[in-house]
């Protein structure tokens, strides 16, 4: 495309009280040439869009620079073709006039600086070109239990071809094997029929759902859009374009809890065995065979256990309580014990809580971990725990005891999968082997595009709510077929139609691309060069940020895009005492910050040159070479937190970046300069009081430090 | 420690003895925080913790048997007001003493109580011919087929010297007030609320039983009370038996005379008098209004509230059982009481109840507080100025 | 088909509604938000941090505000109700009323209007606990990005000085409410959730003492955005509050008030005290609870809190607050069951886990929808309309847009009729 760029300066919010904007239009004109310079008070209104939209309509420019207030704000009147035509917002409201003292020479130098920025950007901006191949929309479920039929009937029901993939002969997983399950409708007391073979009748009956039992998946290869699923036992290659992985759970092993005797004493068995007995027809003593009087349940039966699973199975205390209920049905003179730490039983569920207690149920508080569980006098076992509720021990004995096993996801120890990626066969579990989602605001997250969990493999849940998880999952599936055909990112860059493109001549096979990438999207050949599987990617460009030989680049971000950005800062020499800061920057949480430095009217100093970027993963270790070879003082890079609780959404951007600045050492020493001239700072949306401060500090520490002597070279 | 070993079967004893929602309680504690023996000092304050007096019957264990923790209760209803689960939590206190009482392991000074209902048809030791003694030089008519009301003197009232003048009180007030009353007389017994509250639930159905045969009889179909625990019974226990009439606590029927222009007050200046909302009447009835009515009503009288008022009163530590059971002073709820009144400004603390009245004015006595305040029933106060 | 009947309409445009529409939007469906607010994020915009990660909702709402923006398929209505809805499935007749906000599109957000203006009302925001210009942006990161006038100041002088200040034409003192009529082929439930009313629950002291808060009001006291900016300060007299209690379940599990447990507050004390501890090292936090419900992995945040030894975890449902008389300071009483012994705690700032009330418990929609004994809505069984969110059970942030996003599709099966 021949650019032809317009530049756009607004003068209105008090851009025109602050800044020289005469000095400001010298920049463009002489700079740059422009085809268009127009300055106006407001080209968020009618008259002022109307202009901008008239030389784009007359086709006298085709990209557009406009010096205003933020991107994040008036985006439905600067909207412009992007197929079409380049836009460029640069921020001289928020980001200048707002948060600097008026009339300055400072805060004109600012103002200049963010306009050359603004321009090269939009110079190095390429239209966009988006990866489309002909791709499949079938949506493969994996597991044919709670989550995994709805996801499938779901998916079919909104017009989508499904493969359903289950390991077992018949379908329905653990809730097949269930006798009642608890209550979920007002007044949420009577145990409810299990209604899973509707499920299966309605996946049997769709046309769209193809059914393999006894089936397992031998390997994955490919892409969102073009993945090829191989079952094992001959059932052939598929070609589908999306994936719900709603493999379920199985129970802790309960004979590592020794304390029970589960495995010796054979009246101690799971709850899961109990509702096998349930369902079919009789709860027994396994001993002999006799009816029990005497039912005792010990709760958190491995989990809340940091010696076993240290999180809460979160369905346990309701089976519990659902299976006194078989007990006391089975004959209402029996007697139920039911030993916990708390009772979880949130939300509505409250109510089947209080009609077991209703139903004479005996409950003991206390740390069952320290349960112990032994051959009994009277009965067949004998119960020893601390009651807290009198701070005494107790001793009861029971015919039968029934241990409530956690949950663990069925993914532990079987990549199911068996994903062809370089990152390896499984999807990237997230804590205790689960794969769910590290984000709160996203709970479908996973770090393979494309391949969704739901259900008890997501984490513990009920069957109840495993089933619309399978519905959530299956519209990200959906989701993720529709955006992949036209060629656009998912969440969270959803609808980027730009993608990484290699200048494979020039890879070195250092790896570093194909090991980096939080979606593994590269796959390696022998060699090690890099494969890209551009559906993968979710463009958050830690490839570009990782590439020594900088070959990664997108249509609309590249190293020499930002490179030639910190190039085009004009660097006053070191007699003017004006030093020179480049802030690289999150741009979804720490752009968004600095616009509310400038909302709130706070102010800072005027020499750092803020960069938004896509993740503060994609900075290119290049950038702080030539910036600082250049003359510029020093780097600032706010980031998102990084560690356990991590608010990157590409995972860890900010943390690879931070690893990266320990590594500039070398750099830094070649040139002879400090490494206090960097500085990376941890920065959530709402930490914006902190900016100024932080960017006093480190003024200081330059200051310190004394100019930067590259600075005239 | 030695293990305690859980005995259900008891448990299922407490049940069927009346704690039908003991296992609702899922020990949260809030009962015993609410509990008005958390306000003094005390064994019974330590000793007495309802919700783990509930967790032991849950258990069928033993320990709450003593009078300073199962028979503390005073079935003041504050509990049972906040329970999140609505747990009867009166009625398993009740069911558990009457588990002890049908094997007579019953606090010594409540068998005492007991063997008087038996023989004479009151706590008191009265001799049951003395019965109508209270009337002394008034005139109180008889009830017969023509009277609209009945009127039961609570035995406190007919016996208890001091209480006799509350009686005679409510009497005077009714005849001002223009209302058919009458009572029966020496025949009539014991509500029984009290007695069956303590467990012993065979000697409540035989005052019961008698006084409903009595009452019937003699086609009482309106009972004015003296005491709200009598209204209590009367209400809510006595219908399941046959005795299904209509109960009205004296207040309100004064109330209501009151609003209708038929009892008119005049007379000395009430002053500043504040209102002990009795258990019984309150929590227990629901009634807070007439009282009130009757006292701002009063010629120069001025209500204030006490701190605890209403729903939130504090009980005077009379019901129960605990009016014919000793509480040493500076443990007493009655003296919280008294000083609340004090502190509210008001010279003259009015009650509805003749345990109430017990026990506060004991308190008030054992504080030497007797200069700054008064206590008074409402009906004598009523009484005086009609 | 025709267009209509393939555009869902989502009520509420808190982050369950949002949700849903947006990603009914990326998998190709068109959605209608309405929102009583001036602004889309509901409840989610008046807290300070999410549970377990500690990180602030404006991160996750930014992403979501910029998947509105770039798509064109979301249409919002902010100070909007629905007045009426009338069909079936696959077909409803819409009405919507608008009403106004007196800022018309022009708004540039430059806070002229404010500078002017000197009438001051309580801050919706933040309870009522300071005060806010009659023109206002209802927060910083607020979407949309335009202010609002009070209509208190409608009608005055001071209206006028706001729209004479304006230098954008952006303020139109002559607006009326409208109304909007369109046609949908599906609509989303997603009213959320209203706090419980805490005075209600008469022991615990809230509305007579002024160091009673509630959980929400808490949040605000601790957000950069609230209405001490961020430092948590004690209402009576302004002073750092280093003590705090927690009360648990103040009307959740309770029969009479709300029988069911509201889900999220065990998780939001334990949260709330990582606010307080914070902020001061010498600081304590105390929890009172009846269960301790932490489920799936959040048992690991409660594991985490619970670690600190300044905060303490007592069982104990707390039957009493008071003003102590010696420190004026809140007392805190109940039994400490696991101790046998009494809660007698004074604190500086007592804050109350108000339980969630459906915004249907209240207000019930005349529609295909079925509700249990505490306005919950129940399924709605094959009807076009699909409830998502806390007006079908209480739910956390993760667990309300797991369930919106299943809303989504369910959703677009009912604009393909089925």
């Amino acid at each position: 495309m021949d650019q032809k760029i317009g530049v756009y300066i607004c003068s209105g919010c008090g851009i025109g009280e602050s800044i020289d904007l005469d000095a400001l239009s010298a920049v463009a004109d002489e700079e740059f040439q422009p085809a268009k310079r127009v300055v106006h008070p407001a080209f968020c209104g009618e008259e002022g869009a109307g202009l901008i939209r008239s030389d784009v309509d007359a086709g006298d420019i085709n990209t557009v620079v406009v010096a205003a207030c933020s991107g994040r704000v008036k985006t439905d009147v600067f909207v412009f073709d992007p197929m079409t035509t380049i836009l460029e917002r640069v921020n001289i409201r928020e980001h200048v006039a707002w948060c600097q003292p008026a009339g300055e020479d400072d805060t004109r130098m600012l103002a200049e600086d963010y306009l050359r920025m603004g321009i090269i950007r939009a110079q190095k901006t390429k239209l966009p070109a988006p990866y489309q191949e002909e791709i499949d929309k079938t949506i493969l479920v994996v597991g044919g239990g709670a989550a995994g039929l709805q996801a499938a009937n779901d998916a079919a029901a909104a017009g989508y071809s499904v493969l359903l993939v289950e390991k077992e002969p018949e379908m329905g997983g653990h809730m097949a094997k269930w006798n009642k399950s608890s209550p979920t409708k007002p007044p949420y007391q009577e145990l409810e029929e299990i209604t899973i073979n509707e499920l299966i009748d309605q996946a049997k009956a769709d046309e769209r759902i193809t059914i393999f039992t006894s089936a397992t998946i031998e390997k994955i290869a490919g892409a969102p859009g073009m993945f090829d699923v191989t079952l094992n036992n001959g059932g052939g290659t598929h070609r589908v374009g999306a994936i719900v992985l709603a493999a379920g759970w199985k129970p802790y092993d309960a004979t590592k809890l020794e304390r029970f005797s589960y495995g010796t004493l054979p009246d101690v068995i799971t709850s899961v065995q109990m509702e096998e007995m349930a369902k079919a027809g009789k709860i027994t003593c396994p001993s002999d065979g006799s009816e029990p009087s005497v039912v005792a349940f010990i709760q958190c039966a491995g989990s809340r256990d940091a010696d076993h699973l240290p999180y809460c199975s979160a369905v346990c205390c309701r089976a519990s309580l659902k299976q006194s209920v078989y007990v006391k049905e089975q004959n209402p003179e029996n007697k139920v014990f039911i030993f916990y730490k708390d009772i979880r039983t949130p939300e509505q569920s409250e109510e089947f809580y209080k009609k077991v207690q209703k139903d004479g149920t005996v409950f003991i508080k206390t740390d069952t971990a320290q349960i112990a569980i032994g051959q009994g006098s009277e009965r067949k076992l004998s119960i020893e725990a601390v009651d807290q509720l009198m701070g005494e021990p107790v001793l009861v004995e029971a015919d039968l005891v029934v241990l409530a096993v956690g949950m663990q996801p069925a993914v532990l120890d079987d990549p199911i999968l068996n994903l062809q990626y370089r990152q390896g066969p499984a999807l990237p579990e997230l804590k205790y082997g689960f794969p769910d989602s590290h984000f709160i605001c996203f709970p479908y997250e996973t770090r393979r595009t494309g391949i969704y969990t739901a259900g008890c493999v997501r984490q513990p849940m009920m069957s109840s709510r495993a089933g619309s998880d399978g519905t959530g999952a299956a519209l990200k599936a959906i989701q993720a077929v529709e955006l992949t055909a036209k060629g656009k990112a998912v969440h969270p860059r959803a609808g980027d139609v730009s993608y990484p493109e290699l200048f494979l001549q020039r890879c070195t096979q250092c790896k570093r691309c194909t090991e980096e990438c939080p979606f593994g999207m590269y796959n390696e050949d022998e060699k090690g060069t890099p494969l890209p599987h551009p559906t993968r990617c979710r463009r958050c460009a830690i490839c570009m940020g990782s590439c020594p030989e900088r070959i990664i680049s997108f249509s609309n971000y590249s190293v020499d895009m930002i490179g030639s950005m910190i190039k085009g800062i004009n660097v006053p020499d070191e007699y003017e005492e004006k030093p020179r800061i480049v802030g690289l920057i999150c741009e979804n949480d720490s752009y968004p910050g600095l616009d509310m430095v400038g909302l709130r009217k706070l102010q800072y100093a005027p020499w750092v040159r803020f960069i938004p970027l896509r993740c503060l993963g994609s900075v290119n270790l290049v950038w702080i070479a030539d910036a600082l070879s250049k003359g510029i003082d020093g780097i600032l890079l706010f980031g998102c937190r990084y560690g356990d609780d991590y608010q990157c959404h590409f995972v860890h951007g900010s943390e690879l970046a931070n690893t990266r600045m320990t590594k500039i050492q070398e750099t830094l020493d070649r040139l002879m300069l400090e490494s206090d001239r960097i500085r990376l700072e941890q920065m959530a949306i709402d930490d914006y009081e902190k900016i100024p401060k932080i960017i006093e500090e480190f003024t200081a520490r330059l200051q310190e430090l004394g100019p930067n002597p590259y600075k005239g070279f | 420690m030695e293990a305690r070993i859980p005995f259900l079967e008891v448990s299922d004893a407490i049940i069927y003895s009346g704690a039908e929602t003991l296992y609702w309680c899922m020990q949260c504690g809030l009962c015993t925080g609410t509990c008005p023996y958390r306000l003094v000092p005390g064994p019974a304050s330590e000793e007495f913790n309802i919700r783990l007096v509930q967790h032991l019957g849950q258990l069928g264990l033993e320990g709450f048997e003593s009078e300073n923790c199962l028979f503390a209760c005073t079935t003041c209803r504050a509990c049972v007001d906040v329970c999140p689960r609505g747990v009867e939590i009166i009625n398993n206190v009740v069911g558990m003493r009457r588990m002890l009482a049908e094997v007579g392991t019953i606090p010594p000074s409540l068998k005492t109580i007991a063997g008087s209902l038996h023989s004479q048809g009151n706590p008191w030791s009265g001799p049951r011919d003395q019965r109508t003694a209270w009337i002394k030089d008034v005139e109180i008519p008889t009830f017969s087929e023509q009277t609209e009301y009945f009127l039961f003197v609570c035995c406190t009232s007919c016996f208890d010297a001091r209480s006799q003048n509350i009686a005679r009180s409510v009497a005077k007030a009714l005849t001002a007030a223009g209302i058919s009353f009458g009572i029966i007389g020496n025949e009539e017994s014991c509500c029984g609320e009290t007695i069956r509250k303590v467990g012993d639930e065979q000697l409540f159905q035989n005052l019961a039983q008698a006084n409903i045969q009595l009452y019937n009889g003699k086609g009482v179909k309106k009972i004015i009370v003296t005491s709200p625990h009598c209204l209590y019974t009367f209400k809510n226990e006595y219908p399941e038996f046959g005795g299904e009439w209509e109960v009205f606590h004296y207040s309100e029927i004064l109330a209501s005379a009151l609003s209708e222009g038929k009892l008119k007050l005049s007379g000395s200046n009430a002053g500043a008098v504040t209102f002990h909302d009795p258990c019984y009447l309150g929590r227990h009835t629901k009634l807070y209004d007439p009282p009130r009515e009757l006292l701002r009503n009063l010629p120069g009288a001025e209500l204030m509230e006490l701190a605890r008022t209403k729903n939130k009163s504090v009980c005077c530590q009379g019901g129960g059982g605990r009016v014919w059971m000793e509480t040493a002073a500076g443990e007493r709820f009655a003296e919280l009481r008294i000083h609340e009144a004090v502190a509210s400004g008001a010279k003259t603390l009015v009650t509805a109840c003749p345990y109430c009245i017990t026990m506060l004015e004991d308190s008030l006595k054992v504080l030497g507080k007797q200069d700054e305040l008064a206590v008074k029933e409402l009906s004598e106060l009523v009484a005086e100025r009609t | 088909m025709s267009d209509a009947q393939r555009k869902v309409l989502v009520v509420g445009g808190g982050i369950s509604g949002m949700t849903t529409a947006i990603e009914a939007t990326e998998a190709g469906a068109e959605v209608v938000i309405v929102e009583r607010n001036p602004y889309l994020g509901g409840r989610v915009v008046q807290l300070n941090q999410y549970f377990p990660k500690l990180c602030p909702p404006a991160c996750g709402l930014e992403i979501n505000f910029r998947r509105i923006k770039q798509s064109a398929g979301v249409t919002a209505y902010t100070l909007a109700q629905v007045t009426s809805i009338a069909g079936a499935a696959g077909g409803y007749d819409v009405t919507i009323t608008v009403q106004p906000r007196y800022v018309n599109d022009n708004c540039t957000g430059c806070g002229k209007c404010a500078e002017v203006c000197e009438t001051e009302i309580p801050d919706p925001l933040n309870f009522g606990m300071n005060t806010v210009k009659a023109a206002y942006l209802p927060h910083p990161m607020a979407y949309p990005f335009k202010y609002v006038l009070d209509p208190s100041i409608i009608g005055t002088d001071e209206a006028k000085k706001c729209k004479e200040a304006c230098p954008y034409n952006a303020i139109d003192l002559e607006m009326q409410p409208t109304t909007v009529s369109l046609q949908v082929g599906a609509v989303v439930w997603a009213t959320g959730w209203d706090p419980y009313d805490a005075t209600k629950v008469d022991y615990l002291g809230f509305g007579s003492l002024p160091d009673v808060i509630t959980s929400v009001m808490f949040e605000r006291l601790a957000a950069p955005t609230g209405p001490t900016g961020g430092k948590i300060l004690r209402p009576s007299d302004g002073k750092e509050v280093r003590s705090v209690a927690f009360v648990q379940c103040a009307g959740s599990r309770d029969e009479n008030h709300l029988p069911y447990c509201s889900g999220v507050c065990c998780l939001a004390s334990l949260k709330q005290a990582s606010y307080i501890r914070e902020r001061n090292p010498d600081s304590k936090a105390f929890i009172f609870y009846i269960d301790v419900r932490a489920m799936g992995k959040y048992e690991d945040f409660y594991t985490k809190i619970e670690q600190d030894e300044n905060v303490t975890l007592t069982k104990s449902k707390i039957a009493r607050v008071s003003k102590d008389p010696e420190t004026g300071s809140p007392l805190v009483e109940g039994e400490d069951i696991s101790q046998g012994a009494k809660v007698k705690q004074t604190v500086d700032l007592v804050v109350l886990a108000v339980g969630m009330a459906p915004g249907t418990a209240s207000v019930k929609p005349d529609l295909e929808m079925g509700y249990d004994d505490f306005g919950f809505v129940t399924s709605p069984g094959d009807s076009g309309i699909v409830p998502a969110g806390c007006v079908k059970a209480p739910m956390e942030v993760a667990a309300s847009i797991q369930d919106a996003t299943g809303a989504a599709l369910k959703a677009i099966h009912r604009t393909l009729g089925r």
